[in-house]
């Protein structure tokens, strides 16, 4: 006897689903304690919600910022850069002693850039290509780098004249806000646009959910890995420049423990830590998260000792909604769901 | 039961012929000899215990094993497979056991992944969700939304969605490696659907499974392997199944001819 299989309702399979159906739950959590935050800090501190210290901190978080955007690409793939912190003091280091030997500053810049993109390629390539784990390269890296700078300054910190050019995108201006944070907005647009708009943003989004699966499909994963690790060098050696033009000065001991703070905010921002998953405006508000909490604990007169305990205790708490606000994302999703 | 026309009324022209294949792993003879014949349209189970090589022959089909020995002939024309990609270059897809998607993008980018349409340097996703929905709604995959993650799917619908990936690349020929394996009842129905209605569109398809139940639904003909070798072929509905697990297992064939 044939079986007659009925076919199946003809809806629009096409049709873009709502907003909450397609938002990243972990980024709308934090979302909220950003939220909490503004208002808990401008509550108990009536300078924190004004115009100058908004500029202010749009400042203080831009430079992790930058790094964060490109650590979002690293972490997507499921992989980790812990290097990015000396990368920073290496690049602020060398930018310094150039500027010293009379380099003009557009060629320490083009410079700079170059050799935080060299990091990244050392690191993508033996991650990648050789298969060591990028957690152990990058560790490995984190020491070599920063070495090479405390070599280099001899552990002193190098002064860099006010009036250079570099100098002045420290101190630069537009519409209130700083150079620096107009560079890490351009920046999180374009991070944006790569990882929701672009092919490269689908394979990074892919390689950490399957690798295999994405390599089968014909895609080179392993120069797509390397690019994202090759990206946070870059970042970090703009992150460089960018700390010396603002401190006016160069230090192998600048940016410490930077590593933890842009992996905060990255994961803060609803990103998988172990990969598949990525936000770009997550990140942002995980930036903003980590940078307001310092900013807000400073303004109420609290111990500057305590803003590292608050931020670790924000992150465990962000990384618990981040693996179970997944799980809750998904019962919800199973609740609304109409049945196919 | 589903009911069948003969062998020769469903198979067109032969698509593709395999003869005397061998392949060896070191001192290990997986395949020793193996031949097999598939028809444009024709739905062909391949059955046999665990180690018989239905898989090691498969993927020698799918190019991503070269063997050592015998013809594949695909189109009337000699191949000899150096890579997947010239598997693909004769039509010839497959959908391994453990799919190739990725559970945390949707529907449609897993339909296109690695082939997305752009328009300048972005992804059109326009478009891509169009004709992932087409693709979806011609071969009657069931699911909500091509937004919907992979990882949100049954086991079912992530089947349909492997196969019509494979069927998007236009093959003329089609491995599924145990499709049905850990699907629930209804979810099996769907998929042997699917089947049929790639076969009804001239695909030639080569069904491995274990669920022998699955091949009286929507086989035309069995290849039957036994250690290495291809044992017996027949039409199935010539077939009951305690005939076809006797020749699975070889309990009605004496060792020597077994050997």
């Amino acid at each position: 006897m044939t079986t007659q299989v009925e076919s199946p309702p003809q809806r629009d399979l096409a049709a873009e689903p709502s907003w909450w159906e397609r938002v990243n739950k972990a980024t709308v959590a934090m979302l909220g304690v950003t939220v909490a935050l503004f208002i808990g800090f401008g509550l108990a501190s009536p300078n924190f919600l004004t115009f100058d210290n908004m500029s202010n901190l749009a400042t203080q978080v831009a430079i992790t910022l930058i790094v964060a955007i490109a650590m979002t690409f690293v972490i997507t793939t499921g992989q980790i850069d812990l290097s990015v912190g000396s990368t920073v003091a290496f690049v602020a280091a060398m930018t310094a002693e150039l500027l010293q030997l009379g380099l003009d500053s557009s060629l320490v810049i083009v410079v700079g850039l170059l050799a935080g993109l060299f990091w990244g390629s050392v690191n993508g390539w033996l991650s990648a290509y050789q298969n060591i784990p990028p957690f152990i390269v990058t560790l490995a890296a984190m020491s070599i780098i920063r070495g090479f700078a405390l070599l280099w300054t001899e552990g002193f910190s190098v002064p860099i004249d006010r009036r250079l050019f570099v100098a002045k995108i420290g101190e630069a201006e537009f519409l209130g806000f700083s150079a620096l944070a107009w560079i890490a907005l351009a920046t999180a647009v374009v991070g944006g646009i790569l990882l929701s708009r672009m092919r490269f943003g689908r394979y990074v989004n892919g390689i950490g959910a399957q690798e295999e699966s994405v390599r089968r499909a014909g895609v080179n994963t392993r120069r797509i890995k390397m690019i994202t690790l090759m990206l946070t060098g870059l970042a970090a050696g703009a992150a460089g420049i960018l700390t010396a033009a603002r401190l006016g000065s160069g230090s192998a001991n600048a940016a410490e423990g930077f590593e933890l703070t842009v992996i905060a905010a990255v994961v803060l921002g609803g990103t998988n830590l172990f990969g598949g998953r990525g936000t770009i405006v997550g990140t942002v508000i995980g930036a903003l998260i980590t940078g307001m909490i310092a900013n807000g604990l400073t303004l109420m007169g609290v111990s500057p000792f305590l803003t590292p305990i608050v931020t670790g205790l924000v992150l465990i708490a962000a990384i618990w909604i981040n693996l179970r606000g997944r799980s809750l994302a998904q019962l919800f999703s199973h609740l609304t769901a109409r049945r196919t | 039961m589903m009911s069948h026309e003969s062998t020769d009324a469903r198979a067109g022209d032969t698509l593709v012929t395999l003869e005397g294949i061998t392949k060896s792993f070191g001192a290990v003879q997986s395949l020793r000899g193996v031949d097999l014949r598939l028809g444009a349209g024709e739905v062909l189970g391949l059955v046999g215990d665990n180690g018989a090589g239905k898989s090691t022959l498969m993927k020698v089909l799918a190019g991503a094993i070269r063997h050592d020995a015998g013809s594949i002939t695909v189109g009337g024309r000699q191949v000899r497979f150096h890579s997947p990609a010239d598997a693909r270059s004769e039509h010839i897809g497959i959908v391994y056991q453990d799919l190739a998607l990725c559970d945390t993008l949707d529907v449609a980018s897993n339909l296109f992944l690695g082939r997305e349409p752009r328009r300048g340097p972005f992804v059109d996703r326009g478009e891509m969700h169009r004709q992932a929905a087409e693709m979806l709604s011609t071969l009657h995959v069931r699911v909500r939304s091509t937004h919907q993650e992979i990882g949100e799917l049954s086991g079912g619908q992530r089947q349909a969605v492997a196969i019509a990936r494979a069927v998007s690349f236009q093959p003329k020929v089609l491995i599924l490696d145990e499709p049905t394996a850990a699907l629930a009842v209804a979810e099996v129905r769907q998929v042997l659907r699917m089947i049929r209605e790639v076969a009804a569109r001239g695909v030639g398809v080569i069904l491995i499974t274990h669920r022998l139940q699955d091949l009286f639904e929507v086989c035309d003909r069995i290849t039957v392997m036994y250690e290495g070798r291809s044992v017996e072929d027949a039409a199935i509905a010539d077939l009951d199944i305690e005939t076809l697990v006797g020749m699975i297992t070889r309990s009605n064939t004496t060792t020597e001819e077994a050997a």
